[in-house]
C-alpha cells in the first residue's frame, strides 16, 4: 500500500483534480500540480487514477430532464434580483450566468468573467470572456454587467441583495470588456459575493422578465409562474462542455410525499430537499439514488438581549445547556445534519473554527443558571412556525427538557403565512431559518454587526464590528482566519442565537441521472444541477 | 311553467341579488385582506424588507396609493371585464386564471358527471330498501370513505397505483396528454379522490332526506292506497325530496373549484384554489379578489340552480 | 324500519330507553363507542403511559410493541399516549363547533322558512355572502385580528359550518311549510316558536341529523389542516387528524403510526353516523 491517499488529502482536493481533468490538463500537468502542493508522484497518480474514473463516466447527449423544487407560488420570477425560493435560483441558473461561481470545493471560480482583480480590495476590474452571447443574439458586454449589478441599487426593483450590494459605490465600464468596481470599504470577499444567485448577468435594459434572455445553458421557451418553466438547450453556449440534455422542465411538488413518490415512479428524474424520514423508504429501492448536501442552512431558536427573560444574565447560557442538540440531529433530523455550537459559519467553510466545542445537553445546569437569572418555573412563551424548517419540532424538544427541570415553556405555533414580517426579529423568544451564504463576512454583517438589518438577538458590540471591517479589507488569509475564529467565538458565547444543528439538504434522483455532485452553496448542485448532469438511458 | 312571467320575475330577482352578493362578497374580502399582517411589498421582500427597500418596492409598484382607491379601480376595471394585473408578476390576471380555471372546470365536471348520477341512484336505493343490508352496506362504505382523511387517499392511491404497481402517473399535469388514454390516466386518481368525498356527501343526504318525505302522511297515504314501494318513493317521495337534495348537492359541488387544495397540491395539478392560496399568502388584492369572485360565481350559480330545482319541483312553492 | 323492530329490548341506562324508545343494537353500539371516546376524552391524561411530546425512542415509525402499544411516532413518540390526549381536542373541538353551527344553521333556517319575506332574502344572502368569503382567507384573519385559542378555533369553524347547515335545513323546511298541517297550525294562530318546534323540526330532524354527522367528520378532518394557518392544537399536543398528517411519511413504510389515528377517526366519526341512522326511534317517528 505504497500508493496510499496523503492523509489531508479531502474531497475538496479530489474535486480539484476532478475538475483540472474536466477543463483538459494533461497527465503530466497535474503531477506537476499535485506535485506542487507537496503530494508525493506514487501517491499522485493513485490520485489521478480515482479521479480519472469519476470522469470516466462521459456525459451522453440527449434526454428531457424532469426536475421537481419543493416551492412555487404565482411570485416564482425570473427575475434573478427577486430571486428568493430555491425554484427561483433554479431557474436562473439554468437561463442565466453570473460572473463567477463556487465550485464543488467551495473555490471561487470565473464563470462570465475572466478575471475579477484587485491591488487593494476596493478597487476592482472585471474582464468578461469574449464571444459570450444572449439567447437574443447580443454579444455580452460591460453595458450588460454594469446594468445587471445597478438594479441592485435600485430600491424599486426589489432586490433582495440590496443591502449586500450597497457597498458598490462605483460600477462603470471601462471599455467594452471592462468594468471597474470601487467599494464603499475594502472587501476581499467581492469574487465570492458576485458568485451568489441574485447576482445573475441581464441584458442591458431589461425590464421584462416574463421570460428570460440571458446566456445561461439553457433558452427559456415556457415559463409559468407557479406551475412550470421549460427550457432547450441553448447550442451557443459559451462553455465547452455542456449542457447535456435536451430539455429541462422544472416544476414544484410542494408535498414532500408527493415528490418522493413521483421521483419513485419514475415521472420525474430529481425530488429536491426530501423529508430525512422519507430516506427509509428510498433504502433499496432500485433506481433512485440520495444525494447529501451539507451546505451551512440552520434553523436556530433566537432569544432576544434587549428584552424580558433574554435580558436576564444567565437566561440565554442556560438556554444554551437546555438544547438537546443531540435529539435535534438524531430525532428530528435523522442523523441528516451536522451538530452546531451557536454560530453561523458551518464546516464547510473554509473560515470554520473546529476547536469550537458545541454545549452539551445539561439540563441539571440550565436550572442553575435559570435559578440564577430568576425565572425558573415561570411560564416562558416560545413563538414556533412551520415557516422555518423543523422548528416546531425543536420547539417541543427544549419544552420536555424544560419539563424535567420545572421550567415550563409554552409553545405557541404561529402561522407560516406573514411569519416573517411580524414574528421573526420581534418576538422575545422566536425560531428563525437561514439560508447558507458563502462567506463570514455575508453573515456577519447580516446578522450580527450591531446594527445589521437581521440581528436576531440583538447582539452589540464595538469589538465585533470592527473585527468585522478588519477582515473584510484584509487580504491576508492567515489574519483573516484567525480574526473569523474568534468572531466565531465571541458570537457562540454572547449572541442569543441558539444554532443546535446545520441542515443538510438530500436530493432524491433516478440513478440513471448523473454528474451530480453537492455543491455548498445548497442543494440540487447549489440549484445549478441542469447545465451539468446527463441521463443514461 | 318556464315561459310563465313570474318565473322569469324570479330568474331576474335572483340575478340582482346575486349581483349585489358579490359585491358585498367583494367588499368583505377586500377589508379581510386589509386586515392582514404585511403587503406585497413586504412579502415579496420577505427576509430582505428594511424599511427602505420596502418603500422604494411599494412605490414602484404603484401600492403608495390609498388601498381602497385601488381597490375601487380594480372594482371599476372589472365592470368593464378587464380584472387587472397581479401585482406580484404583473402579468395580467386573466391570463394567469384562465388555463387553471380551465383545469379546475375540467376536474370537476368530471367528478360532477360521475359522482351525481352514482349518488342519487345509490340514495334513493338505500332509502328505498331502507334497513336492508344494502343499505347499511352503502351507508358503512360511504362514511368509511369521507372519514379517511383526503390526503392521505390520494398518498395512498398514489402510493399504490403509481409507485407499487405503475399503472398510473404520479403527477396528473405536466404529463403528455396526447391520446385519450393517457387523458384518461391522467386524471384518474384526482377523479378518484374526489369522487370519493363528494359521493359520500351526496349519497348520505340524498338517502336521509328522501326517507323523511317517506315518512310524510301523503306518501303513506299512498302506500295504503297500494302504490308499489319503488312507485311510491319515485313519483311521490322523490319530487318532494328534490329541493333539499339539489341543495345538499349543490352544497357538495361548490366545494369542487375552490376546496381541492389537497387534491391540486398532491397530485400537481395547478387549478385555482392553489392560485386563490398564493394570492392571498403573498397578499396580491387583485388575484385575491379574482379568484374570490370565480369562487363566489360558481358558488351561487349552483345555489340558485338548487333554488330554482326547489321551487320547480314543489307546486306550492312556485305560487 | 323493519330493522328496528326486530329489536326492542332497552339499554338499563337513564337514557331513552327507560322511557320506552326503541333503540336498536347498530344505534348502541354508535353510542357505546362515541361514550367510551368521551370518557377517554376526560381521563387520557391520567391513563396514558408517557408524555404526550416526550420522545421515548430514538428510532422512528417503531412497530407495536410491549412498551409501545401503538407504535412510536415520527419522533419517536408514543402514539398510544397521543391518540389518548388528543381525544379530547377531536372530540371536544368537534363537538362543540358541529354543535353550534348546526343548532345554529337549524333554528335560523327553520325561522327564515316560517316567517319567509325580507327575513329571509336578507338572512339567505348574508349567509351566502358569508360562504363566499373563502375560508382560508378567513382563517388567516382571525388568527391577525384575535389571536389562537380554542375558543376562537371552535368559534371560527362554527362560522364556516354554519351557512351550509342553514341552507339545508331551510330547503328542508320550506317544503314542509307548504304542508297543509302547518298551514292549518298557522290559520290556529300558532306562534313561530310552535310552528318551529312543534310542527317543522319533527319533520325534518332526519336528514338535518344526518347533515350534522356529515359536518362532524369534516370538521373531524378540517382540524388539522387549519393547524398550518397557526389555529390548531398548540403542540405537543395534537389532534387525531393532525397526528395522521405528522406522521404521512410514515405511510409508505406501513407505520403504526399512521394507521391508528386513521382508526380512532374512523371509530369515532362511523360511530356519530350510526348512532344518528339509528336513533331511539321515539325521536323519528312523528306518525304516533
Amino acid at each position: 500500500m505504497t500508493h496510499k491517499t496523503p492523509t489531508n488529502w479531502t474531497d475538496r482536493d479530489d474535486a480539484m483534480v476532478e475538475q483540472a481533468i474536466r477543463r483538459g490538463a494533461s497527465r503530466r500537468e497535474l503531477l506537476k500540480m499535485l506535485m506542487g502542493s507537496g503530494v508525493a508522484l506514487g501517491a499522485g497518480s493513485s490520485l489521478l487514477l480515482r479521479a480519472g474514473q469519476a470522469v470516466a463516466q462521459t456525459p451522453k447527449t440527449g434526454g428531457d430532464l424532469r426536475a421537481a423544487g419543493w416551492s412555487a407560488s404565482t411570485a416564482d420570477t425570473l427575475d434573478p434580483a427577486k430571486a428568493s425560493l430555491s425554484t427561483d435560483y433554479t431557474r436562473c441558473c439554468a437561463f442565466y450566468n453570473r460572473l463567477t461561481f463556487l465550485d464543488e470545493a467551495g473555490e471561487v471560480q470565473m464563470e462570465l468573467a475572466d478575471t475579477v482583480e484587485s491591488s487593494d480590495a476596493k478597487t476592482w476590474q472585471i474582464t468578461l470572456k469574449p464571444d459570450v452571447t444572449f439567447h437574443d443574439g447580443k454579444t455580452l458586454t460591460s453595458a450588460d454587467v454594469v446594468y445587471s449589478l445597478r438594479r441592485h441599487l435600485d430600491e424599486s426593483v426589489g432586490s433582495q441583495v440590496n443591502s449586500i450590494a450597497k457597498q458598490m459605490t462605483e460600477i462603470t465600464a471601462v471599455d467594452d470588456r471592462t468594468v471597474k468596481i470601487v467599494l464603499t470599504e475594502a472587501n476581499a470577499d467581492l469574487p465570492t459575493i458576485l458568485s451568489l444567485h441574485h447576482f445573475m448577468i441581464v441584458a442591458d435594459g431589461t425590464t421584462d422578465f416574463s421570460t428570460a434572455n440571458g446566456t445561461g445553458a439553457f433558452v427559456c421557451e415556457t415559463f409559468e409562474p407557479g406551475v412550470r418553466s421549460l427550457g432547450v438547450r441553448n447550442e451557443n453556449y459559451f462553455k465547452a462542455e455542456g449542457p447535456y440534455v435536451d430539455t429541462f422542465e422544472y416544476f414544484a411538488i410542494t408535498d414532500n410525499n408527493a415528490r418522493v413518490n413521483a421521483v419513485l415512479s419514475g415521472d420525474i428524474h430529481l425530488a429536491a430537499a426530501i423529508n430525512p424520514r422519507s430516506m427509509r423508504m428510498l433504502e433499496g429501492q432500485p433506481g433512485v439514488v440520495t444525494s447529501v448536501t451539507n451546505s451551512g442552512n440552520y434553523t436556530n431558536l433566537n432569544i432576544r438581549l434587549d428584552m424580558d427573560p433574554g435580558q436576564k444574565a444567565g437566561f440565554i447560557e442556560g438556554m444554551k445547556y437546555l438544547m438537546n442538540r443531540e435529539a435535534v440531529q438524531q430525532s428530528i433530523l435523522r442523523g441528516l445534519a451536522e451538530i452546531g455550537n451557536d454560530q453561523p459559519v458551518s464546516s464547510s467553510n473554509r473560515y470554520h473554527n473546529p476547536n469550537l466545542p458545541a454545549k452539551e445537553f445539561d439540563p441539571e445546569r440550565a436550572r442553575a443558571l435559570f435559578e440564577q437569572a430568576g425565572v425558573l418555573g415561570q411560564s416562558v412563551p416560545i413563538v414556533t412556525s412551520s415557516a422555518a424548517n423543523s422548528a416546531i419540532d425543536m420547539a417541543v424538544v427544549v419544552q420536555q427538557a424544560g419539563q424535567q427541570i420545572g421550567m415550563p415553556f409554552e409553545v405557541q405555533r404561529v402561522p407560516a403565512d406573514g411569519y416573517w414580517s411580524n414574528y421573526w426579529l420581534k418576538s422575545p423568544i422566536h425560531f428563525g431559518n437561514i439560508n447558507p451564504r458563502p462567506t463570514p463576512d455575508i453573515l456577519f454583517s447580516l446578522l450580527y454587526q450591531s446594527d445589521a438589518p437581521w440581528n436576531e438577538s440583538r447582539y452589540q458590540s464595538e469589538k465585533f464590528d470592527r473585527m468585522l471591517v478588519e477582515a473584510r479589507g484584509s487580504l491576508d488569509e492567515e489574519k483573516r482566519t484567525q480574526i473569523y475564529w474568534e468572531m466565531q467565538e465571541m458570537v457562540a458565547n454572547d449572541a442569543g442565537t441558539i444554532i443546535p444543528a446545520f441542515l443538510s439538504g438530500v436530493d432524491a434522483h433516478a440513478d440513471s441521472l448523473k454528474g451530480l455532485r453537492p455543491n455548498p452553496l445548497g442543494g440540487q448542485m447549489g440549484y445549478a444541477f441542469a447545465e451539468y448532469v446527463w441521463l443514461e438511458s | 311553467m318556464l315561459r310563465s312571467p313570474t318565473t322569469w320575475l324570479l330568474v331576474g330577482q335572483r340575478l340582482t341579488i346575486a349581483f349585489i352578493t358579490l359585491l358585498i362578497v367583494s367588499f368583505a374580502v377586500f377589508f379581510a385582506t386589509e386586515l392582514l399582517p404585511g403587503d406585497v411589498a413586504q412579502i415579496l421582500l420577505g427576509q430582505a424588507a428594511t424599511p427602505e427597500a420596502v418603500a422604494g418596492l411599494r412605490e414602484a409598484m404603484g401600492l403608495d396609493r390609498p388601498a381602497f382607491l385601488r381597490f375601487l379601480s380594480w372594482l371599476g376595471g372589472l365592470a368593464t371585464g378587464d380584472m387587472g394585473r397581479s401585482y406580484v408578476n404583473d402579468i395580467e390576471i386573466a391570463e394567469l386564471v384562465s388555463g387553471r380555471l380551465v383545469n379546475s372546470l375540467r376536474l370537476a365536471g368530471i367528478v360532477t358527471a360521475i359522482c351525481v348520477p352514482v349518488s342519487l341512484t345509490l340514495g334513493i336505493a338505500a332509502a328505498m330498501w331502507r334497513g336492508s343490508w344494502f343499505d347499511r352496506g352503502v351507508s358503512i362504505m360511504t362514511i368509511s370513505f369521507i372519514s379517511v382523511p383526503e390526503f392521505m387517499v390520494a398518498t395512498l392511491a398514489v402510493l399504490i397505483f403509481a409507485v407499487w404497481l405503475d399503472w398510473l402517473p404520479a403527477l396528473s399535469y405536466g404529463v403528455n396528454v396526447d391520446s385519450l388514454g393517457a387523458m384518461l390516466r391522467a386524471y384518474a386518481m384526482p377523479v378518484i379522490t374526489l369522487s370519493f368525498v363528494v359521493c359520500a356527501q351526496m349519497i348520505r343526504m340524498t338517502r336521509a332526506a328522501v326517507i323523511e318525505t317517506i315518512n310524510t302522511p301523503y306518501v303513506e297515504m299512498a302506500l295504503l292506497k297500494g302504490a308499489s314501494r319503488s312507485r311510491m318513493v319515485l313519483v311521490h317521495a322523490l319530487p318532494n325530496a328534490l329541493g333539499p337534495i339539489a341543495n345538499a348537492v349543490a352544497l357538495s359541488l361548490s366545494y369542487l373549484v375552490g376546496g381541492v387544495i389537497i387534491v391540486e397540491t398532491i397530485f400537481n395539478y395547478p387549478g385555482v384554489a392553489k392560485l386563490m392560496v398564493d394570492a392571498v399568502s403573498t397578499r396580491d388584492l387583485p388575484l385575491i379578489q379574482s379568484c374570490a369572485m370565480i369562487f363566489c360565481v360558481s358558488y351561487l350559480t349552483l345555489i340558485t340552480l338548487a333554488d330554482m330545482i326547489a321551487i320547480l319541483s314543489n307546486p306550492r312553492l312556485r305560487q | 324500519m323493519t330493522m328496528t323492530k326486530q329489536r326492542t329490548r332497552s339499554l338499563r341506562l337513564p337514557t331513552p330507553a327507560n322511557l320506552g324508545y326503541r333503540f336498536n343494537w347498530a344505534g348502541r353500539i354508535g353510542l357505546t363507542v362515541i361514550l367510551f371516546w368521551a370518557v377517554i376524552a376526560v381521563i387520557g391524561r391520567w391513563v396514558a403511559p408517557y408524555p404526550v411530546g416526550e420522545i421515548v425512542d430514538f428510532d422512528y415509525f417503531g412497530p407495536v410493541s410491549g412498551d409501545y402499544w401503538m407504535g412510536t411516532d415520527y419522533l419517536g413518540r408514543d402514539i398510544f399516549s397521543r391518540i389518548l390526549m388528543g381525544a379530547r381536542y377531536t372530540v371536544g373541538i368537534a363537538l362543540g363547533a358541529v354543535t353550534l353551527a348546526c343548532a345554529g344553521g337549524i333554528v335560523l333556517g327553520m325561522i327564515a322558512a316560517v316567517i319567509g319575506g325580507l327575513f329571509d332574502t336578507c338572512l339567505s344572502r348574508f349567509l351566502d355572502a358569508l360562504n363566499g368569503i373563502p375560508s382560508l382567507l378567513f382563517g388567516i384573519v382571525v388568527v391577525a385580528a384575535v389571536g389562537t385559542s380554542i375558543t376562537v378555533l371552535i368559534l371560527t369553524l362554527a362560522v364556516i359550518y354554519l351557512p351550509g347547515s342553514y341552507r339545508f335545513a331551510r330547503a328542508l323546511a320550506v317544503n314542509v311549510n307548504t304542508m297543509d298541517f302547518v298551514t292549518v297550525a298557522r290559520a290556529r294562530g300558532e306562534k313561530t316558536s310552535y310552528l318551529i318546534t312543534r310542527e317543522i323540526f319533527p319533520n325534518i330532524v332526519g336528514p338535518v341529523f344526518a347533515d350534522l354527522g356529515l359536518r362532524f367528520v369534516f370538521i373531524v378532518l378540517v382540524l388539522s389542516g387549519l393547524s398550518f394557518l397557526g389555529l390548531g392544537v398548540q403542540p405537543p399536543n395534537a389532534d387525531w387528524g393532525a397526528l395522521v398528517r405528522e406522521n404521512i411519511e410514515g405511510l409508505s413504510l406501513g407505520a403504526p403510526a399512521v394507521v391508528f389515528p386513521c382508526l380512532a377517526i374512523a371509530s369515532l366519526t362511523i360511530s356519530v353516523n350510526l348512532f344518528i341512522d339509528n336513533l331511539p326511534t321515539k325521536i323519528r317517528d312523528r306518525s304516533d
